[in-house]
This record gives structure tokens, sequence and C-alpha cells, in this order.
């Protein structure tokens, strides 16, 4: 046997998987959101997507986009510290801490900020109780602020993981001299740690992207129905109406969304690979 | 007379062992209580007066795709000798297309408790024609629960409420559509008071271009959820009202005082079954065609629709409202369940202001018109 063929047999059930798990589905709702019931190429699954759900498109990209910011923000915020930090006390704490929530499915998030975030939730009480909160000022974050909560809770540690490692690894030489030179640990941080590691960030927040595309229960159980994320209605439209062409229409609509994203982290991976 | 003896013996056990074996197959589409309802209190119960006949209790999955299931399975075995199922549970949607289909015995006329149901739930199921096919199980309603401390006159109808959130904004909460049904219970009620006429939407015939006339409901329905709080589900709606952060919200009756009786809502927590009127809807008892235990099947429903199996299961135990007739059941219920079960809502206020779901095509479009001019 040829060393081709041995290659071909060893990727074979990778190939598989991806084919039947994800190529079949794909090309089978791409074809349903696409077709009349008869077969007719048709738009007007598209048209009704549109029509009904715009406002929770345009939510959703808002919602993730911030989500995506707001993670950033944390975890540079985290894995700096962890790098830059000098108070060993405080260093340690957060390293013990800052994974947990990696480890808890995003249903079990949702839950816990449905007490914690709402108007007489833990929060809030927590908050009245110390004095620093007048009762009657008290607000419910079940909203869209809810929902950004929850996914910038539950994906800070994963792109703090991977920009601390990154972090870690680069030249602490170049840091030190900036700290010799007299620059503060935030400019040496953002002027010279950061751009080092920009891909990892980068591709660390794309990947986040796609995942907080995709949740279901995070919307639905944190915050009331409207506006939605499309996850929430494209199972709406199956089980109310067991439409199912206009369910696609979504999805596809949210294949291009992501894919927006993909074509960064490829392009990324790509200069990368043709970097001498 | 040695011989005889050995004869008779033989004759009966030949005459018994073909009821030992019997197994009596029993299908619920919903949730995880009702399953166990037949598994832990009727399936023993039947057991004991019908010695040697086995009651297997399957669960499909709850709401409608449960129902999908049984329909399936049914629809799978519509040419084999016998189906798997002897009794089914169902939801309104599947009765409907089941009955069509030929799936389903026409039965009731050979039970007498189907006698003591007089509800129009037992004889048209969101538009279809399912009289002597099925008797309820129970009925489920929608009602507005409020807490009696912040509101000492509750809103009687839609039209009070209406005004009321106007005048208490972020006081009135409800699911919208996509978080459950009670949320969907409440629009169809708004629709059903301010969009013409409830009647030919509950019974139709169907007519597209009814919805044109729903504008103006819609447009008012908007502007009222500009002053209230969408909550996060059923289940959302409860919880806020437990913590006070809404005075008033739609919810399930059963769920209400299941809370209630867990400590889940404090007890100054009432009802009030707005007018013209909120929908509700049963489950219900239904016989395949095909089954094997034709006989049986109906004995095991004539158990679950008695008065006193009602009393005690549906009412005392699951907090359901009863699925024959309530003014069965008196004398039946001790009175503080009783009570605890008709005092915010009557039986009058029920026969008044309990409705049936709409037609399954008004409903569709009730929700898709919501979609559309409500919520984008």
């Amino acid at each position: 046997m040829s060393q081709r063929q041995l290659a071909l047999i060893l990727i074979a059930p990778g190939l598989l998987l991806v084919a039947a798990l994800f190529l079949y589905p794909l090309g089978f709702s791409l074809v349903s959101a696409f077709t009349r019931p008869d077969g007719s190429l048709t738009l007007e699954w598209f048209a009704k997507a549109f029509e009904l759900y715009s406002g929770d498109i345009v939510f959703t990209v808002i919602i993730v986009l911030a989500s995506c910011l707001l993670t950033a923000l944390a975890a540079i915020a985290i894995a700096g510290t962890l790098t830059l930090g000098e108070n060993r006390w405080v260093v340690g704490t957060l390293k013990a801490l800052y994974r947990w929530p990696l480890f808890i499915p995003f249903i079990v998030a949702a839950q816990c900020m449905r007490t914690f975030l709402a108007k007489n939730g833990l929060m809030n009480n927590t908050f009245v109780s110390l004095g620093l909160m007048d009762p009657l000022s008290a607000t419910s974050f079940l909203d869209w602020r809810g929902i950004i909560a929850t996914f910038v809770w539950k994906q800070t540690p994963f792109v703090a993981l991977l920009l601390a490692g990154a972090l870690a690894s680069i030249d602490r030489a170049t840091l030190e001299a900036g700290r010799n030179l007299g620059a503060s640990r935030l400019r040496v941080l953002v002027e010279l740690a950061l751009p080092q590691v920009m891909p990892t960030l980068l591709v660390a927040l794309v990947l986040s992207f796609v995942t907080m595309l995709s949740v279901l229960s995070v919307p639905m159980m944190v915050s009331g129905s409207q506006p939605t994320m499309l996850t929430v209605d494209m199972a709406f439209r199956i089980n109310a109406y067991g439409d199912y062409a206009t369910a696609n229409a979504l999805g596809v609509i949210t294949y291009l969304i992501s894919a927006g994203a993909a074509i960064l982290y490829l392009k990324r991976g790509m200069s990368k690979e043709a970097a001498p | 007379m040695r011989i005889l003896t050995v004869a008779c013996s033989i004759a009966a056990l030949m005459v018994a062992t073909p009821l030992s074996a019997q197994t009596l197959n029993v299908a619920t589409a919903g949730d995880q209580n009702m399953v166990d309802y037949v598994k832990d209190y009727l399936g023993p119960m039947f057991e004991k007066s019908h010695p040697g006949v086995k009651v297997v209790s399957v669960g499909t999955g709850a709401g409608d795709s449960g129902s999908q299931k049984i329909f399936e399975k049914l629809d799978a075995q519509k040419s084999a000798a016998a189906s798997d199922f002897d009794v089914v549970v169902i939801h309104q949607k599947a009765a409907g297309t089941m009955v069509k289909e030929g799936l389903l015995a026409k039965y009731t006329d050979k039970v007498d408790t189907a006698k003591l149901v007089s509800s129009e739930t037992a004889k048209n199921s969101l538009g279809a024609d399912v009289s002597g096919f099925v008797i309820p199980m129970f009925q489920s309603q929608t009602a507005l629960a409020y807490n009696a401390d912040m509101l000492k006159s509750p809103p009687a109808t839609y039209a009070e409420l209406k005004d009321w959130a106007k005048k208490n904004p972020k006081q009135f909460g409800y699911n919208g559509i996509k978080g459950g049904m009670s949320g969907v219970a409440f629009v169809a009620g708004w629709v059903y008071a301010f969009g013409g006429d409830a009647d030919k939407l509950i019974k139709g015939p169907y007519d597209p271009a009814v919805k044109a006339t729903w504008d103006g409901a819609l447009a008012d329905l908007k502007d009222f959820n500009k002053s209230v709080v969408i909550t996060p589900g059923n289940a959302g709606t409860l919880d806020m009202l437990n913590r006070g952060e809404i005075a008033i919200g739609p919810v399930w009756v059963d769920m209400f005082y299941s809370w209630q009786a867990d400590g889940k809502l404090p007890p100054n927590m009432k009802l009030k079954l707005a007018s013209p009127g909120m929908p509700g809807q049963p489950m219900y008892y239904a016989v395949p065609e095909k089954t094997a235990h034709r006989k049986l099947a109906e004995e095991f429903i004539a158990l679950a629709t008695s008065p006193q199996v009602q009393a005690d299961g549906i009412v005392k135990k699951f907090n359901w409202y009863p699925g024959i007739d309530a003014k069965n059941l008196e004398g039946k219920l001790d009175q503080a369940a009783w009570n605890k079960l008709f005092t915010d809502i009557t039986p009058t206020d029920l026969s008044k202001n309990a409705k049936a779901f709409p037609i399954a095509p008004y409903f569709n479009d009730i929700l898709e018109g919501y979609e559309k001019k409500v919520a984008n």
C-alpha cells in the first residue's frame, strides 16, 4: 500500500464524521432554505425571515459583538495581571479562580444569572443590604444586559487562558526593558506585550464569537423574548409552526454571520503559515 | 369426581392464563408528572381491580412533539395486526389529526363516565370533530396570578388590565409568545377580547381574511408591551411574582398551585380569570383503533375518569381541573381541596371565562401576526 493510500485511510474516519455531521446537514438546510415544498427555487423564506426577524438579526450581531469586546477587555485585564502582576497574593488568587466558569455549562450559568441579576435578586439585594443602593432604584438586568453579562462571564476564562499562555511565552526581556526605562505596567501591557500576542487574542475571540452565536439556553432563560437571539427564533419556528424552511433560512443567515468571523480566522492562519 | 375437578382446574387455568399474561400499554405525551401519575397511581389501582393485568406506562415527551411521536408510531403500525399502545394520552392538535387518519377507536359510548363530560372540548379539538373518540383526562387553565397585598382589586377584564398597566408601568409581566404557553394564552385572550368574534376563532370555519381585522388589537398590544415586563418563560413569570418584581401576570393554574404548595410562592398570591376569557387546554384519553385489548382499555379509562379518581388524583394530587364536569366531584373531595381549587376561580367563572385555544390555522395566524406586528 502506498504512502498516499495509507494517508487517505488515516483521515477517512475524520472526513466521514465531518461529512455526516456537518456537510450533510449543511447541504440539507441550504436546500430547504432555498426551495419550496415542490422543489422549485425561492427566496420567500428569506423574505419571511427578514420581515419577522430583522430586528432580532441586528440584536444578535450587536449582542455577540458587544460580548466579544467586553470579553477581550476582561481577558486582557486578567491575563495581564497574571503575567505582569507583582503582588503574589493577588496573582495566586486570580490564578486559582479565573478558570472556574470554563467548567460550568451555559445552561447552568443562565440559571444562576436568572436569580443573581433579577430586580430583587442576589446582586441587588446585596447592594441594598450593604447600603449601597436604595431598594426602589433597583432594576432588573434580565434583558440584553443579562445575556451579555452571562456570555462575558462564561467566555472570559477561555480567552484569558489562551492569552495568558501566549503572554507567558513571549520574551520577557522586552517587557523588562520597558519597565527599566520607566514605563508603567499598563503601558508595558498595552504597547509591548499585547501587540506580540494579537493573533492569539483574535483567534480566541473568533472562537468565542461563533460559540456565543450558537447558544440557545442563555437568551431563552435569561431574557424575555423581545427582541431575542436567532437561536430562539429558529427553535420557535420549528416548535410552534413546524416550519423548517424559515428556520433554515435563519440558519443560513447565522452561517453568513459566522462566516465573517471564520474569514478573519482563516486569513490569520494563512498569513501566519506564509510568514517565514 | 376427581376427573371433573381436574378438568375444571385445567379449564380455569386455560381461561386464566391469557388474562395473567395481559399487559396494558399506556402511552402518555406530557411532562414526567403525567407519566408518574399513570405509573404510580392509576396503574397500581387498575392492577388491583383487574388481577393478572399489568399496566405499563410509557412517556413520549412533553408538549405537542410528544403527541406527534404517538401519532407516528400508530401511523407506522397502521397495517400491523395490533398496535403497541392500548391507551394513549394526547394533546388537542394531535387528537384531531389522529381521528382524521382513522387511528383512534370510537369508544366513549361504551364508557359510562363519558356521560359526566359536557365540555365543548370533548367534542371539538381545535376545530376537529372528535366526539366519541376522546374523554378529557384533565383540563388545565391559564389565569392572571396577582399579589393580593400589592393589588387589592385586580383588573377583572382585559380592558381594565390595559388601562391598569398604563397607570402602573412595569407591574404586569408575561412571557411573550416564545417563552411558553402561558404567554401564548394571554395573547390569544387579547385577540379574543379586542380582535372581534372570539367564537369564530374557537369554532371555525377558517377564513384567511379574518387576520386582517386584528391589526388594531395587535397595534394596541404593541403599545401595551411598552409598559409591561417581558419575563423569561412560564416559570420566569412565577419567579418574578414570587420576588415581588411584578404584581400580576398570566400563569398556568396547576403550576401556580404546585408552586404554592412547595412554598415557592407566598400565600398572599391569588388568581383571577379575566373576562372575556383566557384559554386552557385538556389532555385526552383515547384508544387506538388497532389495540388488542379494547375492553381492558375502556375499563382503564372508565376508572381514570370516575369521579373518585378524578377527585383524588387529578384535583387533589396534581392540582389540575377535572376532565369530567366539576359538579360530579362534589362530595368526593374534602372541603379543603375543593376550596383550594375553586376559591379564586369559581366553577361559574370557569364555565363563563375558560375558553379553548383558537382552531389551528387561526392559532398560527395569531402567533405570526404577533411576530410581525408586535415583536418586530
